[in-house]
Formats: structure tokens, C-alpha cells, sequence
């Protein structure tokens, strides 16, 4: 952990060591726009000799040590030993030190050994013009010195630092492949780029109208720093950006992400305290990233349009068995009562009463099965396209539970119907008709597939602030591995049975329980037979506390 | 066969529908008259005074409910709504401007002859006396607030409890709407209908065999509630909404 710390102080050090450098160096070859942040950065010069006081200081301390030691020699040892301390002394500030105090150690050096040993000594005034020649070989060995462990600590900086980014770089790559969307991308690349410059980002991309618009982090925790960054952006200069596809600096940096040969959208990078400008490696590391990032949200909207075509093909597969599955079964009670029709109509027939009767109760029955299929393909309809919003009021689940039950009384009677609701179950609010008819399709479907004489079980409870209604039979059950494939439309628990109606009932099912927030789920009791879980994580309000009656007798 | 002389205004647009109504009816002892359009039936009800009058909500020259309004400035003739299955706020409105009792499309037809006889009961012998309410098998002592189960159990009702029956029996067969039973129960102030559901619950438990089941206080989803005193249309109505 320490040594982390360590390393990244070191690595901060050398980057402010090349910002430095890139400032006195880079200002005639850098851009015209880079050049606008260093001169901004020069109004910070103050600043830096401030945090340079303590290594002059550091070069004193230096050459004072050099001399306290060297004193006590002074009878004993010659000139050169001790021009020896002094380089010693130039040598090891160059190794902490940076350039300046370095070379200010190179002279104060020279200065104290001129002043306390060149004779007369006790006085800068040299009498043998040979030791004016050392003193000036002296210092040009110190500084020469000096020169050389700057340029080799820098180097081991420079490499030490540019692994740093690698690192950062592959470990902002690796967090983005594993990202699964946008939002994520975006969190990654925060996090990771944040902690490698300092700074909060911000991340606008591209909708297909051309404005820009801020992805919304994931997570309201792992964004700080990108809501901190959303202070001041300036939307017309990301605008700018995105049109001509160039790195702009101001206030902030900020980069256009690239994909498929055109701009997705800007990366905005604002450092969070003033510090001094970014140094051209940093700019390319940042460019390395956007790229990164770039190249990610790219990979996230071709598998987002991927995704829309095949929901597309889908829907269009779909439409086309609906309507198949439709007409089908329209016309073939369409039939029937035509036919039936007829017959009564035509006197040539003389059919009895009984004839009479049965044909006509064929008619409406017929006309009922094709009354109720048009209400589920309707409903279906109006739930899986416009409509989004629920008609919501307070209902109790025992009248909900008892309209369906009424509904489907006749089509039940050979079954028993048990319900299990406790008494203090409380107001839910929902939209009745779609509850009434979630019910009802659960009802006729366990008439449908469970022979006569079979128990159908429906209960309710509150479950981790849900409303869970289940029903449940105890016939035979589910076939095995179609527990979620009932609930496509057109799908029959036996595919080859005669038992009527598309199987739209339990794609209601699941429409109506997702309109709601909810989901249904289908499952086979441990013991036997079909259960379906209606979960509906709605708003419940405590019944009003009746007062309690006993009875009288 | 009293039914005999009751006229029954129909005012439809569908030729189809007229033909089965007027047949079924006339099949069931009614004189009948069918008006096409809101005008022409406006008209009628005037000119002939009918005991009942049967109103689709989508009539080619004006909305069902503008004839609804009309009738109701002049007149207390009971009136039952043809309406779609989709048009749930049409149907509140029905209520709220004056009508009686709804019949969804495509309905059927003896379910509809069970809502006009039942409606035309009350209305022909007016408001039910407050003696002994018999529902199955629990009969209701109105004056005493007791409800006497057939094994002989008695239990009481709550002043609320019985508030709501009152208002329910008062309005016979019929829908009382949700507004209705909190006015007539709590008084105009109250406007939340959840203790509604929460009071008709515990009615419901009092009064029911199975209250999970309930055979004589029905919800109509959406507008109110029925107290459905004679089993006659009870059995009827039941049929039919299972689609027999």
C-alpha cells in the first residue's frame, strides 16, 4: 500500500518535473492552442518558487555539512581531498535535488571552498592565479555532475511514469470491455481518468439530432465525480468540438470521441483544483483514453442497434403469426355460424326444435369464443404499443379475485375452486380491468389444460413489499422446459390439441404484470400440477381498522 | 303476464341489433319501439311515454349521454346503457348524469331481459319496505342492524355497515355508484372511496356464504356496487357473463 503511495508520489513529482520542462522547452514547438495554457500556467511561476524555497535551502545545508566535515582535515589532507567532499557533497544533491538548487550547489560549493581553504583563507580573494583555474574546473565538473544524475533520475522517471499510464490505460481498457453499457463505460473511464490526471470528467455524447446530451451515470454512488464535473461545461464549445473533430483547451480539455468516422460525442476533462497545464505526453495519454472510451461506447451502440433489428425481425415474425393465428381462428367460427345460420334461415329444412335449438346455441357460443378472442387481441394490442400508462385506482384483491372468479363461473364448474386471501390484505393500487383479466386468462387457462375435477388454488399475499397473487392447479402440470415460452403469444402448452383459442391469454398475462412493474412467472408445484406467480411491486395502503364484532350468539 | 304493458324505447342504430332486441322483447310479452338517432328518440320518449329506454352511447346524430341529460330534465323513466366493452369512462359518466344500469357489448340477451325486469320491479313497486332483507340464506333485520345466519347465528352490523346496506337496498337491483354510497353513507365531505371497499369487505363477510365468491353484494368494476336482491336476475346475470 505504502509503496503504491510512494511510487505515485514519485510519479506526480516527475510529471511536475516535465511540465516544467515541456514549458521552457516545448513553447516553440507545441501548438498555438497549448501555448495558451502554459501562458496561463506561468502566473503560477510564483507558486513553484515557493515549493523550490526548501531545496536551496537543501543546497546550503549541503555545502555547509561538506565544509563542517572538511574542517577538522584541514591540517592533515590537501586541496584536492577536499574539492573531493565538496563534488561528494554536489553528487548527492543532484541526486534529490532538482536542477537549479542542483547548480546552486555546484557554486556555493566553489564559494565555501574558496572562502574556507583556498589561502588566504577567510576571504574570496584567490592569490595563486593556478587555484583561480580549480575553482573554475571545480565547478564545471560539479555542474557537469549535477547535469548527468538530473538527466539519468529524470529517465528513471520518465519510464517509471510511462508505465504508470500503460498500466492505467490497460486497466481503463480492461474495466471498458467489461462495461455492458454506456452509463458503465462512462463510469469506468470517470473513475480511471479521474485518478490518473487529477481531474472529473464528463462524457456528452451525440444523440441523432446532433445535440449533445450527458450519459447518466449507472450508479447515483460511483459518479461523483462526474455530477462535480457537470458544473461548468460549456456546451457551445463541446458543440464546436464535435463539428470539427479537434482537441480544444480552455477552462477544461476537451476531446472528441471518435467512432465509425464520425464524432459520437466529447470528453471533458476539468481539473478539479488549479494546477499547472497538462505537459504534451499527459495530452496524448488523455487522447489514448478518449480513444479507449471512444472506441467503447461505439462497440455499446452497434450492439444497441444489433439488439433494435432483431427486436424488429422479431416483432415482424410476431405480427405475422398474429395475424395468421387470427384469421384462422375468426374464420373458422365464422363458419360455423354462417352455416348454422343458414340452415335455420332456409323453411325448405323444416328443422325440428331440438335442431333449431342447438343451432342457435352453436351461434352464440361461437360468437362468444370469437368475442372473447377479439377482446384479448385488442388488449394485447393497446398493451404492447402505446399505451404506457396505467388507469390506477385503490383496489381490494377479494373483489378483484371475485369479478375474475364471476367472469369464468361456467367454465369452472367442474372445478373446485378454493381461495386462499387473508383477511388484512391491503388496497392495492392497480388498473382492475387488467388485474381482472391477468385473473380470468389464469382461470381459463387451468380450465383449459387440467381435467374436470381438479382443485384451482388462488392466493394472495404481501411479499417484500409486492402484491403476489398466485394461482395454481393441481392437474398435470407444465410441460417440461416451457415454463417461460407459455408466455409468448401463439404458444399452447401441447402444440397439437384441439383445444381452442391463440394463445394470447398468457402473453396478456405477462404484458399486464410489466405495465404494472411487476413480472408473472410460471412454474410446476412441488407436488403437482401448474402454479403462476403474479408479482406486482404497486403501492398497498393498510385497510382501515374496522372495529370487531362478535356475533351474539 | 303484467309485462305485458310495458313499452320499451330503444334507441339504436344497428339494424342487426334492433332486430334482436325488438324480437326478443316482443318474444317476452314488451311493446317496443326503436328510435334510429338521439332526435328522433328524444322525441318518442316524450311523445310516448315508454316504462324503459334503452340507450347505445354511439348514436349517428348525438352522443348517448346529451339523451341521457334530455330525459333526465323531465323524466324519472328508468334508463339502461348499451355500451363497448373499452368505453370505461363513458360508462361513469352514464351513471353520473342519471342512468340506471349498463349492459356491456356484445351482450346477451337474456341477461339484458333480466336488467330491464329487475329495474322495472322497482321502479313499478317503488322503495323496498325496511323490514327483513332476505339475501339466500342470511336474512338482514334492517331495524334491528342484525344479520341472522341459517344456523341461527346472529351478528351486528356497525351504523356504517348498515348505512351502506340501506343505501343499497334503497337503490334495488340497481348500480349505486361509488359517489353515491360515500355521500349516502359518510356524508358529502368524504371523497376517498378505499374505506368504501374496506366496509363492503366486511359486509360482504357478514352477510355472503362465501365472501370470496360474493352472490349478492357484486362490484361492477369501475362505477359502484349492486345489492342483488332477486336471485332471478342474479342466476341470469351470472350465466351470461360466463358466456353460457
Amino acid at each position: 500500500m505504502s509503496g503504491q503511495s510512494t511510487q505515485s508520489a514519485i510519479c506526480m513529482q516527475a510529471a511536475e518535473s516535465m511540465s516544467m520542462r515541456i514549458r521552457r522547452v516545448g513553447a516553440r514547438k507545441l501548438p498555438q492552442r497549448l501555448k495558451t495554457v502554459l501562458m496561463r500556467s506561468a502566473a503560477l511561476r510564483k507558486l513553484d518558487w515557493r515549493r523550490a524555497w526548501p531545496e536551496y535551502l537543501g543546497a546550503l545545508t549541503i555545502t555547509g555539512f561538506c565544509t563542517v566535515i572538511a574542517l577538522p582535515f584541514t591540517p592533515h589532507v590537501g586541496l584536492l581531498t577536499i574539492v573531493m567532499f565538496y563534488l561528494l557533497g554536489t553528487t548527492v544533491g543532484a541526486l534529490r535535488l532538482g536542477r537549479g538548487p542542483s547548480a546552486f550547489t555546484a557554486v556555493t560549493n566553489m564559494l565555501a571552498f574558496n572562502y574556507f581553504f583556498v589561502p588566504p583563507v577567510f576571504s574570496f580573494h584567490v592569490d595563486d592565479p593556478q587555484y583561480v583555474f580549480a575553482l573554475g574546473v571545480m565547478l564545471i565538473v560539479a555542474l557537469v555532475i549535477a547535469n548527468l544524475m538530473i538527466s539519468i533520475r529524470r529517465h528513471r522517471d520518465t519510464a517509471d511514469a510511462r508505465q504508470d499510464r500503460t498500466a492505467a490505460l490497460y486497466a481503463m481498457s480492461r474495466e471498458l470491455a467489461a462495461a455492458s453499457d454506456a452509463p458503465a463505460m462512462m463510469d469506468a473511464a470517470t473513475n480511471h481518468i479521474g485518478a490518473t490526471f487529477h481531474c472529473s470528467v464528463t462524457v456528452l455524447t451525440r444523440e441523432d439530432n446532433g445535440r449533445l446530451s450527458p450519459i447518466t451515470p449507472s450508479d447515483e454512488s460511483a459518479g461523483g465525480g462526474a455530477r462535480m464535473a457537470c458544473r461548468a461545461v460549456d456546451l457551445d464549445l463541446a458543440q464546436e468540438v464535435v463539428e470539427h473533430g479537434e482537441r480544444f483547451i480552455k477552462d477544461a480539455i476537451y476531446l472528441p470521441l471518435l467512432g465509425g468516422g464520425r464524432v459520437r460525442g466529447v470528453m471533458i476533462v476539468s481539473p478539479r483544483c488549479p494546477t499547472p497545464a497538462l505537459a504534451a505526453e499527459q495530452l496524448q495519454l488523455l487522447d489514448a483514453f478518449a480513444v479507449q472510451l471512444a472506441l467503447s461506447l461505439q462497440r455499446d451502440r452497434l450492439a444497441k442497434t444489433a439488439e433494435a433489428a432483431r427486436i424488429a425481425a422479431d416483432r415482424v415474425v410476431q405480427r405475422n403469426t398474429l395475424l395468421a393465428s387470427i384469421s384462422h381462428d375468426l374464420r373458422t367460427p365464422l363458419t360455423t355460424i354462417a352455416g348454422a345460420g343458414h340452415l335455420i334461415a332456409q323453411p325448405e329444412y323444416a328443422l325440428n326444435v331440438d335442431r333449431r335449438t342447438t343451432l342457435g346455441l352453436l351461434i352464440e357460443r361461437k360468437a362468444r369464443d370469437m368475442s372473447r378472442l377479439l377482446t384479448n387481441v385488442l388488449e394485447l394490442m393497446q398493451l404492447e404499443s402505446s399505451r404506457s400508462a396505467l388507469r390506477a385506482e385503490w383496489q381490494s384483491i377479494d373483489d378483484l379475485v371475485a369479478i375474475a372468479l364471476r367472469g369464468h363461473e361456467a367454465r369452472l364448474t367442474e372445478r373446485r375452486i378454493v381461495v386462499h386471501l387473508p383477511s388484512n390484505l391491503p388496497l392495492v393500487l392497480v388498473e382492475a380491468t387488467l388485474i381482472v383479466q391477468m385473473l380470468g386468462n389464469l382461470l381459463e387457462n387451468a380450465a383449459k389444460y387440467t381435467p374436470s375435477g381438479t382443485t384451482i388454488t388462488i392466493s394472495a399475499a404481501v411479499q417484500d413489499e409486492a402484491m403476489l397473487l398466485v394461482v395454481a392447479d393441481n392437474g398435470p402440470g407444465l410441460p417440461s422446459g416451457d415454463s417461460e415460452r407459455v408466455f409468448d403469444s401463439f404458444q399452447r402448452g401441447h402444440s397439437d390439441t384441439d383445444i381452442a383459442g391463440v394463445g394470447l391469454g398468457l402473453a396478456i398475462c405477462r404484458a399486464g404484470a410489466r405495465l404494472h412493474g411487476g413480472e408473472i412467472c410460471a412454474m410446476n408445484n412441488p407436488g403437482g400440477g401448474a402454479r403462476f406467480e403474479i408479482t406486482l411491486p404497486v403501492a398497498t395502503r393498510a385497510c382501515e381498522s374496522l372495529p370487531t364484532e362478535s356475533p351474539l350468539c | 303476464m303484467t309485462e305485458a304493458m310495458h313499452l320499451v324505447l330503444i334507441l339504436e342504430d344497428d339494424q342487426g341489433i334492433q332486430n334482436v332486441l325488438r324480437m326478443l322483447f316482443e318474444a317476452n310479452g314488451f311493446r317496443v319501439m326503436i328510435a334510429n338517432t338521439a332526435a328522433r328518440g328524444e322525441q318518442d320518449a316524450r311523445l310516448f311515454r315508454p316504462d324503459v329506454v334503452l340507450v347505445d352511447l354511439g348514436l349517428p346524430d348525438h352522443d348517448g349521454l346529451h339523451v341521457i341529460t334530455a330525459i333526465r330534465t323531465w323524466s324519472p323513466v328508468p334508463i339502461v346503457v348499451l355500451t363497448a366493452r373499452s368505453a370505461e369512462s363513458q360508462r361513469l359518466a352514464a351513471f353520473e348524469l342519471g342512468a340506471d344500469d349498463y349492459v356491456l357489448k356484445p351482450f346477451s340477451a337474456p341477461e339484458l331481459l333480466a336488467r330491464v325486469r329487475a329495474i322495472l320491479r322497482r321502479h313499478v313497486r317503488g322503495e323496498l319496505p325496511m323490514g327483513v332483507l332476505e339475501l339466500g340464506d342470511v336474512s338482514v333485520d334492517m331495524t334491528r342492524r342484525v344479520a341472522r345466519r341459517l344456523d341461527g347465528c346472529e351478528v351486528r352490523l356497525t351504523p356504517l355497515e348498515h348505512r351502506i346496506l340501506e343505501t343499497l337496498v334503497r337503490h334495488g337491483d340497481r348500480i349505486v355508484t361509488h359517489a353515491t354510497l360515500l355521500k349516502e353513507a359518510w356524508g358529502p365531505s368524504r371523497e376517498d372511496s378505499s374505506a368504501l371497499r374496506v366496509y363492503i369487505g366486511s359486509l360482504r363477510r357478514k352477510l355472503e356464504v362465501d365472501p370470496s365468491q360474493p352472490r349478492y353484494i357484486r362490484t361492477e368494476l369501475g362505477v359502484g356496487y349492486r345489492l342483488v336482491i332477486h336471485a332471478e336476475a342474479a342466476t341470469l346475470a351470472l350465466d351470461e357473463q360466463s358466456g353460457r
